[in-house]
Parts: structure tokens; C-alpha cells; sequence
């Protein structure tokens, strides 16, 4: 099916359409990087003004320039990675299992993690809250990162990926003496890199743009991740003076997504295009 | 891949420490965004602008005053009430916090907030110190429940070129009207001779510009908007007659529309209509444009509380307050916040400069705050000004649902009976499931 895509054509048709794609997405991105590069003052009343010089760094320092940010962009980061590497860890064994190993209620549980997907977090935002006040977890990383360790996304992603590799494979294993862990750490952990690489990414993201369990959970600015903290940070009632520095903000919020796109892109491909044809 | 994971855990352990000293450590919550990097350090509060710099600064002052306290300051995204309630939640509020005056009640009915009154007492604060609206704004059950540190409300916002252009200045000040009919008449002259709108309008996404508009009016003419705790009432003769005028500027184009609030804030500073009903948090930002050569506005901007058109010139208002949110607290931390209001209350001058009026009647009176500009115009605004009721409870809310409805009356989305109804049904649904 993929030789059949690489020989095909686009027409120019097809060329116009990608083109006028291109510029829909890009136009926002490059609105607003041109708008974190004018002066606000300059902005009021006047956005088009972005379209044409003076241009500043002002705003981006204005952003280092807050003694907060870069402890803030550490939060995030500490957040993101811990929650993207619990995912893994617990998805990966979650997976193994409701794939691989027969065990009592086995359906029964899964029909449960999948239920999970159902559930919106907000419905459960109250309960979640007092019992992170109960535990004295509020305003500490291991508050911030357990609520998104509850992952039925990434259990029924990588059962639903180690079920498609064969049985075969376990079968000899066993029959060279290895043992349960081993199989699944040294033969089938390895062949779900592609799935793992795109779960770690959805992760990521999600728990770099996260907002809403931050805000109530975070409420003292030097346990802010970065979305809190660049929103604490805008100064007036609609933000109508600080146009530019908004958008600075923004821009700086989004680079660290952006590298690790850049990063993994491949893997993110190909696991995505490998899922969708199995 | 464990040395990563050492240098982790390391920040993270590190992160985690607490500095110590002997200091009494009060924990100050406020909203108003965060500039460190503009004036994080400086003390000299003349030299500040904006709300930002202003409270960035005046925090500064305090702490550098008294040696013996120390405020740690936590910045929240405005208004920050979802982050102040978790707190509330999770029994760990901070000491003070900055609060609008209809919002109050929503915590004082529960016991969430101290009263102030022993505060005020020990920083020989009394409450008839106050100016009536930002009385009224902390005052409930019989208790007064934050200093007051601000009255804000509407005002007609002016370009006075376009005035001017019009024929509508006298003596150098724009002629606003006394009735609807004038109104009607110096908008239709006032479009004919400029060529633009007479009222910049964002009856887009801002609920509070609706809410405003129709609250103010409805007071004038002495309509009681909540009855009782539990009701609103706005599906009347006095809110069908406020409702029917506003949509009738729609109807007769005399005002713009489909703007939110940037929309039409950038539609005044670029001289693109007559008047711009919208806050006092708007007069800094006019002022600089004002002042600024080349601006559409330059030398062109004038401010006035909403003109009286019905009744008595009474108008809705509400305003910022510093709360002390219930918790137990040592006499030394209870002490420095009443030195901290002390403070506050002696530099309410400072504030006023945002563009605010003074809570306070020795500031609205003091030669400073009228010196500057526009103030002598908009200083009515604490007498007229008339906060909504502390025994309803759910204002924020409220005002949400009703702005949404007057504005779609406003607009002619729908019907004025079945939107006001609307309004009525959804607040009074909203107030039954309070507990």
C-alpha cells in the first residue's frame, strides 16, 4: 500500500490544496510569533502592526526577566517527564498483562480500564482533590504528576499492541528457559518501541499543556508548571496591553513541544502509520 | 541513565527545601499578573504605573519597611478564585487575598472569611473612613469583611475630536445627554457629522459590559433586581423599557457591533466612535494613548461616569478588597496583617492612580488625587456608585448569565421578554441550588 502512495502523483490540484492547507495552519503560528515581536504599546488598537518593523526581543525578556520562569519551565519538565515515564512503565505492564497472562476477572478488569476512557477528568476533579488535600500532596511534584499516571489510553493502546505481535515469540522464549519478566523486558518490550515512542509523546503533551489540575493543585507560584505560571503572569483584564508579551509567552511555552516533535517525528510516523494498518 | 535520574531526583530534593529565618511570614495571594522583571526590587512606588507595578512595588515598600515580616507574594491568573477555593478546600488559604466585593459573601456566608473589623480597629482604620460604595461593598451580616481598596465601575469613555467634530462640545467638555431622547438625537448628529458610530459597544463574549449597561439603568429608576436572596427580577416594565433603548441603538446602527472587548477597545484608541462605555481599568491605557503624539487619540480623551438618563444618577459599581480567608494564625501573624492594612490604607492614594477611585474619602478628597488627570470628572462615581446586594450570594455567576441575555436583548438575537425571562429563569435556577 505504501509503494502504491510513493507512486503516485499529486496534481496540481492536489499541490494547491496541500499549499492552501499549509498556509491555514501556519498562518496563526506565524501571527502570533510576529506579534511576540512588536511592542506592546505599539499593539494597541494597532495589531496590524506586527506586519512591519521595529521589531523587539523585549517580551522574551520581560519572560526571563520574571525569576519564576525558569523555575517554572523546570516544574514542567520534572511533570511531564515523570508522568511520561510512569505511563510507559504502568501502560507497558498493563498491556503485557491484559494481553499475555490469564488471571482471574482478566476481561472484567479491562472492561473497567476501558470504562475509564468514558469518564471525563472533570467529573472526578472534586473527589480527586480532597484526596490529594488528605494525603498532603497538594503543592508537591508527586501531586502534580499521579493523577496523570491513571492512563486507560495508554493500557488499551499497548494491549491492543503487544496483542498484534505473535504468540510465537513468547512460546520460544519459554522454551529457551526464560522467564516471565525476561520475556517481557528483553522480546516483547523491544518490539512495542514505535507504540511506546508515540504513547510517550501523547503524554507529553498532555501533561505539558495540562491547566486545569495545575491550577488547583499548584496554588503556590513556585510549584506553578508553565501554563499556570505564564497565565498568573498576564497583567490586565483582557489582556489589552500586553498583547505582545502574551504571544512572547506563548511562543516560549510551545518550543519544548516543538523540539520534541522535531525529536521523535519519525517514530510518531511510523508507529501511527504501523498502528493504522494493523 | 541514572546520573539523569540522580540529577533529578537531586532538583527535586532541592526543589523541595524551605528556607527558614525569624521573620513573621504572611502569605498574600493577589491577581493583577506578575512583572518582576520590570519592578521586582524597587520600592519607590511614585515611580510605578499600572496595577502591576503599583502592588509589585507597594509589597516591596512594605517588606523593606518592616523588617520584621516578610509577605510572600503568589501570583495567580485572574480572578483566581477557582485556585482560592482548592486552598479553601485543602485547609491551606493563604493570609490575604485580593477580592472583588461581590464576591465576598460567596465565602463569608460559609465562614471562609474572617471578618476585619479587629484588624481595622488595631490599624485605627474606621469604617467610616470608607467612601459609601466601597463601605457598602464589605459590609455584611453585620461586619465589615475586607479593607476596601477600590471602587471600579463603568464610565463613558470619550473621543473628544470626534465630539468636537461633531458639534457636541461646550466650554471644552463633551455634552453627554440627560434623557434617552437626547441620547438619540446627539448620536444620529453625531453619526451624521462624522461619518462613524456614537457608541463603541462589546456585546461580544464580555457579559459584564451587558450586565453593567443594565444594572445601571434598572437602579436609576429604583428597580429592586433581587428581592429576596433566592430571585432576580428583570422581566419588568423598567427592564423591558432599559433593554428596549439599547436594542434600539442596535436597530438604528448607532452603535458598532459584533466586537468583543479587544475589538472594541482597539476601535477607541483608533478613533473609530464617539464613546466607549467600559471601566475605570481603562483610563491608564486612554491616557497614554492620549498623550502619545500621532495617536488617533492624542489630546482627544475625556471620562465620565455614566450620565443619568432615567431617575435618580445612581450607578452599578463594584471593587477590589483584601480579604483574610479563615485559618488559624499566630498574634504575631495577626498583627502583621493588621500592619499591612495600615499600610495598604495609607498608600490607597497610590492605587488610585491605576485609574480606580479610592476607597478611601481622605484620598477622593486629597488635592494629589484630584490633580490628576480626570479625576475631578469621575470622582462622583463614589457617591453614585451602588454595589449589588451582600445577601446574594453567586454574583460572578450571576452577572455571567445575565450579560449573556441582555446582551442577545441588546442585540436582537432574541426577544427582550424572552431573553429578561430567560435571565430570570436561569439566575433564580442558579440561586435555588445554593446551599
Amino acid at each position: 500500500m505504501a509503494a502504491d502512495l510513493r507512486g503516485r502523483r499529486l496534481t496540481p490540484l492536489g499541490w494547491a490544496g496541500l499549499l492552501i492547507g499549509a498556509i491555514v495552519m501556519l498562518a496563526p503560528l506565524v501571527w502570533t510569533l510576529l506579534l511576540s515581536l512588536k511592542n506592546n504599546a505599539e499593539l494597541v488598537g494597532h495589531s496590524e502592526a506586527a506586519l512591519h518593523a521595529p521589531y523587539t526581543l523585549q517580551n522574551y525578556a520581560a519572560i526571563f526577566g520574571n525569576s519564576l520562569t525558569l523555575r517554572w519551565l523546570l516544574n514542567s519538565s520534572i511533570v511531564a517527564l515523570g508522568q511520561t515515564a510512569g505511563v510507559l512503565m504502568l501502560a507497558s505492564l498493563a498491556g503485557y498483562g491484559f494481553s499475555r497472562l490469564d488471571f482471574p476477572l482478566r476481561r472484567t478488569l479491562y472492561v473497567f480500564v476501558l470504562l475509564g476512557l468514558a469518564i471525563p477528568s472533570q467529573a472526578v476533579i472534586l473527589v480527586q482533590h480532597q484526596l490529594f488535600a488528605w494525603l498532603h500532596l497538594h503543592n508537591s511534584y508527586p501531586g502534580l504528576i499521579l493523577p496523570g499516571l491513571v492512563a486507560p489510553f495508554g493500557v488499551f493502546f499497548m494491549t491492543t499492541y503487544m496483542r498484534g505481535i505473535p504468540r510465537e515469540l513468547d512460546e520460544a522464549a519459554m522454551l529457551d528457559g526464560a522467564s516471565r519478566w525476561t520475556i517481557f523486558w528483553k522480546v516483547i518490550l523491544p518490539l512495542t518501541i514505535p507504540a511506546q515512542s508515540t504513547l510517550a509523546v501523547f503524554t507529553f503533551l498532555g501533561a505539558w499543556n495540562d491547566y486545569w489540575w495545575p491550577l488547583i493543585s499548584a496554588t503556590r507560584s513556585d510549584m506553578y508548571t508553565l501554563t499556570v505560571g505564564l497565565a498568573a503572569a498576564q497583567m490586565n483584564y483582557a489582556q489589552t496591553s500586553g498583547l505582545g508579551y502574551l504571544m512572547a509567552q506563548a511562543v516560549f511555552a510551545s518550543i519544548p513541544i516543538f523540539i520534541v516533535y522535531i525529536i521523535f517525528q519519525k517514530q510518531i510516523v511510523r508507529a501511527m502509520a504501523g498502528t493504522a494498518v494493523r | 541513565m541514572k546520573r539523569a535520574l540522580a540529577a533529578l531526583l537531586t532538583v527535586v530534593a532541592l526543589g523541595s527545601c524551605t528556607q527558614s529565618d525569624h521573620k513573621t511570614h504572611i502569605y498574600l495571594q493577589r491577581f493583577f499578573g506578575e512583572c518582576g522583571a520590570e519592578y521586582g526590587g524597587s520600592i519607590d512606588v511614585s515611580k510605578a504605573e499600572g496595577e502591576c507595578g503599583i502592588i509589585t512595588t507597594l509589597v516591596d515598600r512594605f517588606n523593606a519597611e518592616n523588617p520584621d515580616i516578610h509577605i510572600d507574594v503568589n501570583v495567580v491568573a485572574w480572578p483566581g478564585y477557582p485556585q482560592l477555593t482548592a486552598q479553601v478546600a485543602a485547609r491551606d488559604p493563604p493570609d490575604l487575598v485580593t477580592m472583588h466585593e461581590g464576591v465576598i459573601s460567596d465565602y463569608a456566608s460559609k465562614g471562609l472569611v474572617e471578618p476585619v473589623d479587629g484588624y481595622l480597629r488595631a490599624a485605627g482604620i474606621s469604617p467610616s473612613d470608607f467612601t459609601e460604595a466601597a463601605r457598602q461593598g464589605v459590609t455584611m451580616y453585620g461586619h465589615i469583611y475586607g479593607l476596601p481598596w477600590d471602587t471600579h465601575g463603568g464610565l463613558f469613555h470619550v473621543n473628544t475630536a470626534l465630539f468636537a467634530k461633531a458639534g457636541l462640545m461646550r466650554g471644552g467638555k463633551p455634552v453627554l445627554p440627560n434623557t434617552w431622547d437626547e441620547l438619540f438625537a446627539q448620536a444620529r448628529q453625531f453619526e451624521q457629522r462624522t461619518g462613524k458610530p456614537y457608541l463603541i459597544q462589546s456585546n461580544v463574549g464580555d457579559p459584564a459590559f451587558a450586565a453593567r449597561n443594565l444594572y445601571t439603568y434598572m437602579m436609576a429608576q429604583g428597580a429592586v433586581l433581587f428581592p429576596d436572596a433566592r430571585h432576580i427580577r428583570l422581566n419588568t416594565p423598567v427592564g423591558v423599557q432599559v433593554a428596549s433603548y439599547f436594542r434600539r441603538i442596535n436597530a438604528e446602527e448607532l452603535g458598532t457591533r459584533n466586537m468583543d472587548t479587544p475589538a472594541a477597545i482597539a476601535a477607541f484608541v483608533s478613533g473609530q466612535g464617539g464613546i466607549y462605555p467600559t471601566g475605570t481599568w481603562m483610563i491608564g491605557s486612554f491616557e497614554q494613548e492620549a498623550e502619545t503624539p500621532g495617536r488617533p487619540l492624542y489630546k482627544s480623551y475625556a471620562v465620565y461616569p455614566y450620565p443619568r438618563l432615567w431617575g435618580e444618577h445612581v450607578e452599578y459599581v463594584s471593587g477590589h478588597s483584601w480579604v483574610v480567608p479563615t485559618r488559624k494564625r499566630t498574634p504575631r501573624q495577626r498583627e502583621a496583617i493588621a500592619r499591612f492594612f495600615k499600610f495598604m490604607a495609607a498608600h490607597n492614594y497610590d492605587w488610585a492612580r491605576t485609574g480606580h477611585i479610592p476607597a478611601f474619602k481622605a484620598v477622593l478628597d486629597d488635592p494629589r488625587f484630584r490633580a490628576l488627570p480626570h479625576r475631578e470628572d469621575i470622582a462622583p462615581l463614589a457617591q453614585i456608585g451602588r454595589p449589588l446586594p451582600s445577601y446574594v450570594l453567586r454574583q460572578n455567576a450571576i452577572e455571567g448569565i445575565v450579560g449573556e441575555e441582555a446582551a442577545a436583548a441588546f442585540t436582537g438575537q432574541k426577544s427582550i421578554p424572552q431573553a429578561l425571562a430567560a435571565a430570570e429563569r436561569r439566575v433564580d435556577n442558579l440561586l435555588a441550588q445554593v446551599d
